[in-house]
């Protein structure tokens, strides 16, 4: 069901990744995100194409972590502002972070041990159904990430939208 | 959660990694990056450069690498992935482009006596490339036949043609530029694969079919030739 993915370049940092729908408490879980009660990042899944664009934008933070070099104040705040083509932080925050309204959310965290508690004390927190992370891709809201990643026509004849949006994330400190 | 730090994270982790290639400018490793098949380019430091125009160069073109990609890829020309850049390392991690070829191995094992006809449609896939590469103003400044891949599709499916290797690459709208960029393709072409003159026409006449901007170039590239090497007289 959730996804996790031991970082090849830290190894010891695991990515764990779950998803969930039909989810009635959004607005009460990203008051917990905010208060710091919740160890992971909420993200909206309808701006996720992939879990690999959640593994891009995790291995940056860790790695701008690693540097001293994070843009914002947090290892997860910093992963929703990686997946966010723009540097703009409060802007990351609306577009990918998770809403009062949603319906859906995936979460993700980072850890080093095994993840079995942290995935019951989650499970536990969000009143909603879990999914597989795959599933994901049923959530996209293509539109919407076409537009905001400002995907070209003939990006989209010739790749993926997933390698479009990757492509953004890892070349947006120099564009 | 006390997490680990390690300033040497990715030095370390290419230490494991396989070693493609090591150029003047960089060392090319394969490796598997968040479960995918990778290629790092690491511009390592030069010791015999002074430290601060060592990392004021070195960050430059791993900075203009990375845009040319990009460039090309928003254009629709097909390039590999970029997945990740460490710019305390000066390392790109980029999508391995698995089951590929170079252009340089197809032409090289094709029958010579065939080779001029056979190869003609790869010669004018790679003209219309290069053309939309030029019209969105990007210079590659490597352009050999082992800088191009070809990737086989399905069964009956049309190959891919990637153009890879932008270390040297950077954006230009001046038709010098671009004349220099096929001048040097054709003198890598020609002593690559000799006897493929009319190949490397094919391939000039597809470009200039192909570019809303050809004339300027192949003018240019006309007067290049007349002047020897890779040297554009402008400023």
């Amino acid at each position: 069901m959730h996804l996790t993915h031991e970082l090849e370049l830290f190894p010891g940092h695991k990515v764990t990744q779950m998803l969930f729908k039909e989810v009635k408490n959004a607005a009460e879980l990203r008051q917990c995100a905010v208060e710091g009660k919740i160890n992971g990042a909420l993200i909206n899944p309808t701006m996720l194409v992939n879990p690999f664009q959640v593994l891009v934008a995790a291995n940056k933070a860790v790695n701008s972590q690693n540097n001293g070099k994070m843009k914002t104040r947090s290892l997860y705040s910093e992963i929703i502002f990686n997946l966010s083509p723009t540097n703009n932080i409060s802007e990351a925050f609306k577009r990918f972070g998770c809403s009062d309204g949603d319906d859906s959310v995936l979460v993700v965290f980072i850890h080093n041990e095994d993840e079995s508690q942290l995935l019951a004390d989650l499970t536990a927190r969000v009143s909603g159904r879990q999914v597989p992370v795959e599933e994901v891709s049923s959530l996209t809201d293509h539109a919407k990430v076409k537009k905001l990643y400002k995907v070209t026509q003939e990006e989209e004849e010739s790749g993926t939208l997933l390698d479009a949006v990757v492509c953004r994330m890892a070349a947006k400190d120099v564009m | 959660m006390a997490l680990e730090k390690s300033m040497a994270a990715i030095p370390e982790f290419l230490s494991k990694a396989e070693l493609l290639k090591q150029g003047a400018e960089a060392r090319v490793y394969r490796a598997r990056f968040l479960g995918r098949p990778t290629i790092v380019k690491e511009r390592f430091r030069k010791q015999y450069r002074h430290p601060l125009l060592d990392e004021k160069l070195t960050h430059r073109r791993t900075v203009q690498e990375v845009r040319s990609v990009l460039r090309c890829r928003r254009a629709g020309i097909s390039v590999p992935v970029v997945y990740f850049v460490d710019y305390s390392s000066h390392s790109i991690f980029l999508e391995e482009i698995v089951g590929s070829s170079t252009v340089r191995d197809h032409i090289a094992s094709s029958p010579p006596s065939a080779r001029c006809e056979g190869l003609e449609p790869l010669a004018e896939r790679v003209g219309q490339v290069l053309a939309r590469m030029h019209d969105e103003d990007v210079i590659h400044g490597d352009l050999t036949t082992s800088n191009m891949l070809l990737r086989c599709g399905p069964e009956d499916g049309v190959s891919e043609l990637f153009l890879i290797d932008f270390g040297l690459s950077y954006i230009s709208a001046l038709p010098e530029d671009k004349g220099v960029d096929l001048y040097v393709l054709e003198k890598a072409f020609l002593s690559t694969h000799p006897h493929t003159e009319a190949l490397f026409q094919r391939l000039l006449k597809s470009y200039a079919a192909a570019s809303k901007k050809s004339s300027a170039v192949i003018k240019k590239l006309e007067e290049v030739r007349l002047r020897g090497r890779k040297r554009s007289m402008v400023g």
